[in-house]
């Protein structure tokens, strides 16, 4: 047990005290919270959140269309930005819809309503991940990558083969992780629990009269609250108690607070994140908009902290492969790339009781010329790798060890 | 009343976090075992006479495949297979070994990879073009990928021969073969000139207990074989344990159909290193070694006696896997579940050393299981 920990609890005790006073003032308030995510009207279900259940699922295609180099750079801009009707997925619901997941990347109304000229940048990254894969990498799929020349590279002990550009990147990585942020987490800590989108409209005065939406069993503003749970657990086997097979059946969110709790320096947080969520959407059922976002709060930067940890984790085992006499480059290609799709997701995570993500976008360009300059992860030198972890760790409570290990 | 209850739950884990803190202040418990003659043990009595045998079969392994790529015959094949299987047995019983050169070449990821990779290892073959060093080259070189050659590349065994006897220039296969033996007993000689000049001093008087002392890091490097290369390479993954899906194809030895007499050779070996003696040994008595040291340590705890329990366990998980065919791949199609039996008492050890043993000799693990994705 270190300090850190302790002075989180010592936080957690202290915000419960505050819990507890605001009750008072309000007598009239009740929560109820229920064991698990489940919120009914009149014995019917309240929890909606098909759309970040498709979203995941067509994002899960995605990536396996990047390791299928049969593929065309059109079919998965196609998936990528899918339109209603057009078959761009395997799964025949997915085609059928009309969302995207292109169309939520960098999309939050804190974030990006007034800022669309770096919305269209950061989708423009994604778009070039796609291009270079199948531009560069399909193209060498059975010539072993080196230097400046992309294509395969086994790990040690006939372990996986790793698909990578002329720098060493696996770009399916830098979409995956990447889109952990830019969609995920941005979505949820920028957009369905900012009040910006809570409290749109007449949510509040509707919220307050147990007004729904047309044709719904919801309100407005509980519904916008459980897309933001959505992107977190659409996936789990139960969704109203994703923590019993915590980050099973994902490749996104979901999965990596569930690396992150198995961590034993961050054991907890997962339960944190999920009560978070089931206390907030009690609290807009009670009415009790403090309550609410004080929670909030806490989803923000409890989620950050996922992507900041993981970022760390993945530099600091590049660098632990990198320091062996017998370098499993593939390896470490491999860590290197799930790290700086992490490191881009930075962008899009949000400091609790702020308008400001832990690191703008400028920043984050920075880290990755860093990462990226000269040969790529064939020479990034493990003082790079250092600097890099110490600056992320700094604006967070964990320290590059605790992280990396 | 629901906040109250919070409440209540917080103070309650507050308060056992408290107790969490006092129990870490108690510190590493301190012994004076004399780990540096535990290392003399190790070093001259096991280890480095290990790497002699191993090395000497690797010089038989490639006589007899000079001979052989000289005159194909069936006589000469068999005996290429029984230097093939001498120079493995060999090789089981200094797997668990890697540190020093041994760790810093990784002599295992070239040494026994298996399953070999068939297809790309017959177009390495092919294109006669080919870096034995490389990474990627893992998969298709080492015991598995000889073994291919000499007992699985064609139907029979005259087939085999009628390969190597085809009239070619070059011949493709006979210059991969003795590059594979050559590149084993190269790999080999290294580790064990390593040992010879200098290291077995350094690896002795390495004898504190910080993390990087011989002591951590081989005990470290022992359980790490023994959970991840005994029990699931040889068991685990072929059993189906990790996915629920049988892969008899993924044994060792399986064109020799040999699995069960590596497998028990790699287990008396690490149950004769736990008692700190050589597998070799006709001593009946037991050398400075973890059994002693967890004797020693016990002498002082009054604890349980974990080193009778952990030998007790090795007897249980011999029973079991002796029971087992020959081959584990007919073993795993006939009846897996005697597969899973021996790979469940091979599992209870890693409990009894990786969690007992270690917290008894105050070692920490230095290894975590790897990502997964």
């Amino acid at each position: 047990m270190n300090i850190t920990t302790i002075k989180n609890w010592a936080v957690a005790l202290f915000s419960i005290t505050i819990l507890t006073s605001c009750g008072d003032d309000d007598p009239g308030i009740v929560i109820n919270e229920p064991a698990t995510y489940v919120f009914e009207r009149n014995g019917e279900s309240t929890v909606s959140f098909s759309g970040q259940t498709t979203r995941t699922l067509m994002a899960e295609e995605i990536l396996s269309a990047f390791k299928d180099p049969t593929k065309s750079q059109q079919t998965i801009d196609a998936m990528f930005a899918h339109t209603e009707g057009s078959a761009d997925f395997t799964n025949a619901d997915l085609n059928v819809s009309d969302k995207s997941v292109r169309s939520k990347t960098a999309a939050s109304s804190d974030l990006f309503s007034s800022n669309t000229a770096l919305s269209a940048e950061i989708k423009s990254d994604f778009d070039s991940w796609i291009a270079e894969q199948v531009d560069t990498v399909f193209p060498n799929w059975e010539l072993e990558a080196s230097v400046g020349v992309a294509g395969q590279i086994q790990e040690a002990g006939g372990g996986s083969i790793r698909y990578v550009n002329g720098k060493g990147l696996e770009l399916n990585q830098a979409f995956n992780k990447g889109l952990i942020g830019a969609l995920f987490v941005d979505q949820i800590v920028n957009n369905y629990v900012s009040t910006s989108v809570l409290d749109a409209g007449n949510n509040v005065p509707e919220n307050n009269a147990g007004v729904l939406s047309e044709g719904k069993s919801y309100t407005n503003m509980e519904h916008k609250w459980d897309e933001a749970y959505g992107y977190a657990y659409a996936k789990a086997a139960d969704e109203t108690d994703p923590n019993a097979t915590l980050g099973e059946n994902d490749s996104f969110l979901y999965k990596y607070i569930g690396r992150v709790e198995g961590d034993e320096d961050f054991t907890g947080i997962a339960d944190e994140i999920y009560n978070a969520f089931k206390l907030g959407r009690a609290a807009i059922v009670a009415g009790d908009y403090e309550v609410r976002d004080v929670q909030a709060e806490i989803i923000r930067e409890k989620i950050s902290t996922v992507i900041a940890v993981r970022a760390v984790y993945y530099l600091q085992q590049g660098k632990a492969g990198l320091e062996q006499e017998t370098v499993d480059y593939a390896s470490v290609f491999h860590s290197l790339s799930e790290g700086l799709g992490f490191v881009y997701g930075l962008q899009f995570t949000r400091q609790p009781n702020s308008e400001s993500p832990y690191f703008t976008n400028a920043e984050v360009n920075a880290m990755m010329d860093d990462l990226m300059t000269r040969n790529g992860f064939w020479d990034v030198s493990t003082t790079t790798l250092d600097d890099i972890s110490n600056d992320i760790a700094a604006k967070f409570s964990f320290t590059v060890e605790e992280a990396g290990s | 009343m629901k906040k109250t209850y919070v409440i209540f739950k917080l103070i309650a884990l507050a308060g056992m976090i408290l107790i969490g803190c006092s129990e870490d202040e108690n510190g590493p418990a301190t012994d004076n075992f004399d780990r540096k003659a535990m290392l003399e043990n190790w070093a001259d009595h096991i280890i480095v006479p290990g790497y002699e045998s191993y090395v000497s079969s690797l010089g038989e392994l490639n006589a007899k495949a000079e001979t052989f790529t000289t005159t194909p015959t069936l006589e000469n094949l068999t005996s290429l297979k029984g230097a093939w299987l001498n120079s493995n047995l060999a090789w089981q019983k200094v797997a668990m070994f890697e540190i020093g050169k041994a760790e810093a070449i990784t002599l295992i990821n070239f040494t026994n990879i298996y399953p070999t990779n068939t297809e790309d290892l017959l177009k390495t073959i092919e294109s006669g073009d080919y870096d034995l060093t490389s990474i990627s080259k893992q998969d298709e070189q080492g015991f598995p990928a000889i073994e291919y050659l000499i007992y699985g590349v064609r139907d029979t065994d005259q087939a085999i021969v009628d390969l190597y006897a085809q009239e070619m220039v070059n011949h493709p296969y006979k210059i991969f073969l003795l590059d594979l033996t050559n590149r084993l007993e190269t790999l080999a000689q290294s580790v064990l000139d390593d040992w010879k000049n200098g290291y077995r001093d350094t690896f002795v008087n390495n004898s504190g207990s910080e993390a990087t002392s011989s002591v951590n890091k081989l005990v470290n490097d022992y359980i790490f074989y023994y959970e991840k290369h005994l029990r699931a390479g040889k068991i685990g993954i072929p059993a189906g344990v990790f996915t629920g899906t049988v892969a008899p194809e993924k044994v060792e030895g399986y064109y020799s159909g040999k699995s069960k007499e590596l497998f028990m050779a790699g287990l008396d070996a690490m149950s004769a290193f736990f008692n700190g003696k050589s597998p070799d040994s006709n001593l009946a008595v037991e050398g400075e070694g973890l059994k002693t040291y967890l004797d020693f340590v016990q002498g002082i705890n009054e604890g349980e006696d974990i080193g009778e329990l952990i030998n007790a366990q090795f007897d249980l998980a011999k029973t079991k896997a002796e029971a087992l065919n020959d081959d584990f791949a007919q073993q795993i199609e006939s009846d897996n579940m005697l597969m899973l039996e021996a790979y469940d008492e091979l599992q209870k050890n890693v409990i009894n050393m990786k969690v007992d043993m270690l917290q008894a000799l105050n070692i920490r693990v230095d290894y975590v299981d790897a990502d997964g994705d």
